[in-house]
């Protein structure tokens, strides 16, 4: 103990402060209920009295419900129950609940199917099996209507017309513009570099390990209770509430574990929606449970993008000007795409400054599976363009790549006009310590590079779209008598390890161990809400709220020991490690379980509640903090065969202040798995509006086997809008390695791959037509 | 959604036969079920009697005999041929391809008879054991009969197998001097199914000139093709990369290869061509 | 259809349930026996999320009938601790964060427990580590962590009881 309190009087002389539990490597805190096979996953549960649902799915693209005949369905023994859209009440629903025309989607097709895979009616009965064969016998009348499956078709003039009223098809157009553009392409038409591109962009599917689950259990006195895999379990209360005209208090959400979500799990899905429906009608628990077919066919994607980016630079490099015009591959609903579509193009000026910017995007209806947030939400598409057009530019120019991102890149204090303030930035850093790291790589041999890629992200989105009247996050802190601390947040842990954050953040702040803190997440019923886990929004926003509320606690118990320790009043007291103390003075104080005894006692037995909140305000239009990061991806190409070989991802990254070091590589590795997938592997081709590869036999995913070494060089800053100076560290990490890998296939073979994915016959097109164009010269 | 069926378990080859005489086209063969459970999954396969085999320690077997070459039971499992020291020292390029074959789970489970009796023309298994001239014996109550291992396929998950018959045995003869063997797949992720696979087989006399060559096609046609023609230009050939590049474009005409998904028609054939060509040269430098 | 017989002994511990004959051993396991550390992720044999352990072999539990298991010894993640106590792997895990979601952890601890021990006192090289949870999909981790949580049980960093 003696020791330990010389290191703080030690650490109290020091301008930096010492962490007792942040910045230690931490086991998860729902490590050993998920080793143990403990963890209860919505797949997992089975109420008393369950019933199980499927769902019939449109075959059409496009087309007309005229009649839904489910009479033979209803007479097959074991079958409870069939809804169709005439049982809902129609409601157009989406996240976008402040903007009417964007809730657009009736889970439950009411007259029209806009893709194959809709639902159509939902079935619930005695067993899994009897349900599905239930479907077989529910008889649809469709009007098969033409359809339309990419953007640039879709916006023809004679297009079909996929949401009525909707001109060319066009749901959602942004427009960011900063400087005087004209000008500045003026000027490099003089004196400098004009560049210009078109680059297509392939989809990815989330392909969460669980599919899409819920369990709704709905009970004559009006209550509903949802068990779900979701993101946001405020989000799905409220939108249930609205879809079944129920009152918000009157559901609640419980999402406890959830195997994966990155972005897909966070809109009402059909099996929360069919089996809440339902159980309305029946009274009794339906548990719904996606196939993986279902999942891949029916539960979103990432955005496919026509990208345009034309740059202007000066002969030094120096950056002028950009122009950006953007086309995604919408799908038939809006889903979270808008957001996709302002990021994609907010992003693709990252992390450079620009005297001036132009954005223009359009989200266009197609008769597709709808597509909308996959982490990194636009961004990955937007370095994937940029980045790779920036080092042909630095190539046809003969100029340093490295140097010319540097000349560039953000720095601390720097406002992208109308958009964003950066206050921590350490993206010249990233880019010294790659350069370092490149130059140490040496010769690779033929057919062989490192490529690099810059990126940043936001921390936190600040969008409200969703027009709740809440904080963006809220956290309650109960310390109870025996000094344990109960910690409820309404923040999500999805697999990227928010508990944990969140109880090193409390634990940190009130001065005690982590495992002192119990953390309540997941249920809407007992937990403050949160907007959920998107917009790598949670360690920054709930964290500031865990310890705004661990700080209130703290005070509380402070002002107490502060009078029972009679101190002279210029000595400040804290608690560290369980220890309470004068700071000036760290062997002068009491036991940390002792105060919270002798102050609840004198709080008239309450235990010590503490109440912190976090929303957003003034911080521009995007988020409060940005993550910096650049990647350095080593690649092996055979140039007979276009296989690519990966050897290995190297990332410098600034993330602010590292909460859990644990936690930050493995989202690091993750996202870089999943982001080598995007490059060189994953994609959903389709044949009129039909997935071709809706099964994990034909998607592939990266495997032990194929997943290179990583390394990871962490960039310290701190970021005085974090927690403790923390910022995002798991989402933008998927955005530069799709980039970073272009530009080594680039360097290893001399081609320019403007397509996703990386597949072996695109590499050997390109240089086909590289040696024919040699030729010709 | 799986259909209703009778489970049958015989207790020996015997009774197996016997079941299989009596329920003909209603009932299936079930061994490691690997292939064939996610087949009956999907409802593409709907048998009325499951005989299930795995159990069958009389099949289960790895044998070898210096002249009569190895012998493999039907109900071996892959891993077990993968595991085998006599097949890592005798017929590496068994062992090799059999460390590739799908995941350890499916090869801990999976068995060798169920793999040829599925017919996937992206098997591995078939075209490595095609150019080492194998041999497959099948059983029924009338008796038994062996055939070559090329001539055992007949179409997409289509075999030779009467409706009485059961897989009872696959034989390798023994490779003769101077005889060299590789065999490669292409695929994007390492333990994946082929867009194509190569398999080559070499044998030399004392001057260096090749006397035998064999060369099997995996995933380029409706079965394991033999690429007879590119044969031919080897024969009668000491090691000539050209030649063997030469031969590599002559296998990729006559494969029958589709375009799906993973790959253009021109791209497998393309492929074939090359891994032609890299593989006679591993299997040159194998002996 | 008639219901047959299986008995088997799963996590050490004899089982005597009726089935129809077409029942999946990952159903018997979650759905008959209520063990649902188990999961399922795909309908292809293509995920590993199933994985168990027969007779200490690992192998999807999707891809074979509860019938062929009659009379053998079937491991599960919840036979993995005992009396409350880890094995050295899951502890591994534990320091290693080599799991996020969790949702393909189970099987692929059971992956990594066939592996260990069927090379038990000996040192695993990385490639081999690789090779053996190839069959495993895991979306979230990139797999690295769970390489070297592998590696330091095969070295014994992690004891026992």
């Amino acid at each position: 103990m003696s020791g330990e309190i010389r290191e703080l009087r030690y650490s109290m002389f020091k301008t930096g402060v010492r962490y007792t539990v942040i910045n230690h490597k931490t086991r998860n805190i729902d490590g050993y209920a998920k080793v143990t096979g403990r963890a209860q996953y919505t797949f997992d549960i089975k109420l008393p009295n369950m019933l199980y649902g499927k769902i019939l799915r449109s075959p059409h693209p496009h087309a007309k419900i005229k009649n839904i005949d489910y009479s033979k369905a209803l007479e097959l023994p074991g079958v409870m129950a069939v809804v169709t859209g005439k049982d809902t009440l129609g409601i157009k629903q989406g996240i976008w609940r402040r903007y009417k025309e964007l809730c657009d989607e009736q889970i439950l097709a009411v007259d029209k199917v806009r893709y194959i895979g809709e639902p159509v009616a939902a079935v619930a009965a005695i067993s899994e099996e009897i349900a599905e064969k239930a479907l077989d016998l529910i008889e649809v009348e469709y009007e098969v209507l033409p359809a339309v499956f990419n953007p640039i078709d879709a916006m023809k003039k004679d297009a079909p017309e996929i949401h009525e009223g909707v001109e060319r098809n066009i749901n959602v157009t942004r427009h960011i513009e900063w400087g005087d553009v004209e000008e500045a392409f003026a000027e490099a038409e003089k004196d400098g570099y004009i560049r210009e591109d078109w680059f297509r962009t392939s989809s990815q599917h989330h392909m969460c390990m669980e599919t899409r689950a819920a369990v709704s259990s709905y009970t004559p006195d009006g209550k509903l209770t949802v068990w779900c895999s979701t993101q946001a379990p405020y989000y799905m209360q409220a939108l249930l509430a609205w879809v079944l005209g129920l009152r918000e208090g009157d559901v609640r959400v419980i999402a406890q574990y959830v195997g994966g979500g990155f972005g897909g799990k966070f809109e009402l899905d059909a099996a929360m929606f069919c089996s809440a429906v339902l159980s309305k009608k029946l009274c009794r628990p339906v548990k719904i449970v996606f196939t993986r077919e279902e999942d891949f066919i029916a539960s979103k994607r990432r955005t496919p993008m026509y990208y345009y980016v034309r740059t202007a630079m000066k002969k030094d490099g120096t950056f002028l000007a950009r122009e950006v015009r953007v086309f995604t591959n919408g799908g038939a609903y809006t889903g979270m795409g808008a957001t996709a579509l302002y990021l994609t193009g907010f992003f693709c000026s990252f992390p450079y400054k620009w005297r001036a910017y132009r954005y223009d995007g359009f989200r266009v209806y197609t008769n597709t599976l709808p597509s909308t947030a996959m982490r990194g939400f636009g961004a990955p598409q937007a370095m994937f363009c940029s980045e790779q057009q920036i080092e042909w530019m630095c190539k046809d120019l003969g100029l340093d790549p490295f140097e010319v991102r540097r000349k560039n890149a953000h720095t601390e204090c720097y406002e992208v006009p109308g958009q964003a303030y950066i206050q921590s930035c350490g993206m010249t850093q990233c880019i010294d310590k790659i350069e370092q790291w490149v130059k140490s790589k040496g010769d690779l041999g033929p057919n062989r590079a490192i490529g690099i890629s810059a990126a940043g992200f936001m921390s936190g989105g600040i969008f409200n779209w969703f027009d709740t009247p809440y904080s963006f996050s809220s956290a309650v802190v109960i310390i109870n008598h025996d000094g344990t601390v109960d910690l409820y947040v309404g923040c999500q842990e999805i697999g990227q390890g928010s508990n944990t954050t969140m109880a090193m953040i409390c634990a940190e702040t009130l001065g005690v161990r982590v495992e002192d803190v119990r953390v309540f997440s997941g249920d809407t019923g007992i937990c403050p809400p949160d907007l959920g886990a998107w917009g790598s929004r949670q360690t920054l926003m709930a964290g500031n709220a865990v310890k705004m509320a661990a700080e209130d606690a703290k005070k509380q118990l402070l002002e107490f020991a502060y009078a029972e320790m009679g101190l002279n009043i210029v000595y400040d007291l804290d608690i560290k490690d369980r220890w309470v103390h004068v700071i000036a003075r760290p062997e002068r104080g009491m036991k940390y379980e002792d105060l919270v005894k002798k102050a609840i006692r004198a709080k008239d037995g309450q235990r010590i509640v503490g109440r912190g909140y976090y929303t957003p305000r003034r911080k521009g239009m995007i988020s409060p903090a940005y993550s910096y990061m650049m990647q350095a991806v080593d690649a092996e190409v055979d140039p007979e065969t276009g296989k690519i070989t990966i050897h290995e991802v190297m990332t410098a990254h600034d993330c602010g202040q590292p909460i859990n070091p644990l936690g930050l590589i493995g989202q690091l590795e993750g996202a870089a798995a999943m982001a080598l997938g995007y490059g060189y592997l994953e994609d959903q081709p389709m044949d009129e509006g039909k997935i071709l590869n809706p099964n994990l036999v034909d998607y592939k995913v990266i495997r032990a086997t194929d997943m290179p070494k990583t390394g990871m060089i962490e960039i310290d800053t701190y970021e005085a809008e974090g927690p403790y100076g923390a910022k995002e560290a798991g989402e933008g990490l998927t955005n530069p390695t799709a980039a970073a890998l272009g530009n080594a296939i680039f360097h290893a073979l001399g081609i320019q791959l403007k397509e996703l994915p990386f597949t072996p016959e695109r590499i050997l097109k390109a240089l086909r037509e590289k040696s024919e164009k040699k030729e010709a010269n | 959604m799986i259909h209703d069926f009778h489970y049958l378990r015989p207790d020996s080859l015997q009774e197996a036969m016997t079941m299989l005489s009596e329920y003909g086209d209603r009932s299936k063969i079930l061994c490691g079920g690997q292939s064939l459970l996610i087949v009956m999954r999907q409802g593409m396969v709907a048998p009325e009697y499951v005989i299930d085999i795995k159990h069958l320690n009389e099949l289960n077997y790895i044998r070898f005999d210096e002249k009569k070459g190895l012998a493999i039971g039907a109900t071996t499992t892959h891993r077990a041929i993968e595991k085998s020291d006599v097949i890592k020292r005798r017929y590496p390029v068994i062992a090799d391809m059999e460390n590739r074959l799908a995941s350890i789970q499916t090869r801990n489970w999976g068995t060798i008879g169920g793999n040829l009796a599925h017919a996937d023309p992206a098997g591995d298994p078939a075209p490595v054991l095609i150019v080492l001239g194998a041999e497959i014996t099948l059983a029924s109550l009338k008796g038994e009969r062996t055939m070559l291992l090329e001539e055992f396929f007949v179409d997409y998950f289509t075999t030779q197998l009467n409706e009485d018959e059961i897989i009872k045995e696959i034989n390798v003869p023994v490779l003769p001097p101077r005889s060299g063997c590789a065999y490669q797949k292409f695929n994007l992720l390492r333990n994946d199914m082929g867009i194509v696979g190569v398999a080559v087989k070499v044998t030399l006399n004392e001057a260096g000139v090749c006397t035998d060559a064999k060369i099997c096609l995996g995933n380029a046609g409706r079965v394991p093709i033999r690429a007879r023609k590119a044969e031919g230009a080897v024969i009668g050939q000491k090691y000539d990369e050209k030649l063997f590049a030469e031969a590599g474009k002559i296998a990729s005409e006559e494969c029958e290869p589709v375009s799906d998904i993973h790959a253009s028609e021109e791209f497998r054939r393309h492929l074939v061509s090359v891994l032609t060509r890299r593989m006679l040269v591993a299997a040159w430098k194998a002996i | 259809m008639e219901k047959k017989l299986l008995r088997f002994k799963l996590n050490g511990l004899e089982y005597e349930i009726f089935i129809n004959p077409k029942t999946l051993l990952v159903d018997v396991i979650r759905d008959h026996i209520g063990f649902t550390g188990t999961k399922k992720g795909c309908e292809s044999g293509s995920c590993g999320a199933c994985t168990v352990m027969v007779e200490d072999m690992a192998v999807k539990s999707c891809s074979v009938l509860a019938m062929q298991v009659e009379g053998m010894n079937v491991t599960t993640v919840e036979g993995l601790e005992k009396n409350g106590k880890l094995s050295p792997i899951q502890e591994a895990f534990l320091d290693y964060g080599a799991f996020q979601c969790g949702f393909c952890t189970p099987g692929m601890l059971m992956s990594a427990t066939a592996l260990l021990k069927e090379n038990e006192g000996k040192v695993l090289t990385e490639e081999e580590i690789r090779e053996g949870i190839e069959g495993n999909i895991c979306r979230c981790t990139g797999y690295n962590s769970i390489i070297r949580a592998i590696e330091a049980v095969s070295k014994g960093e992690y004891k026992e009881g």
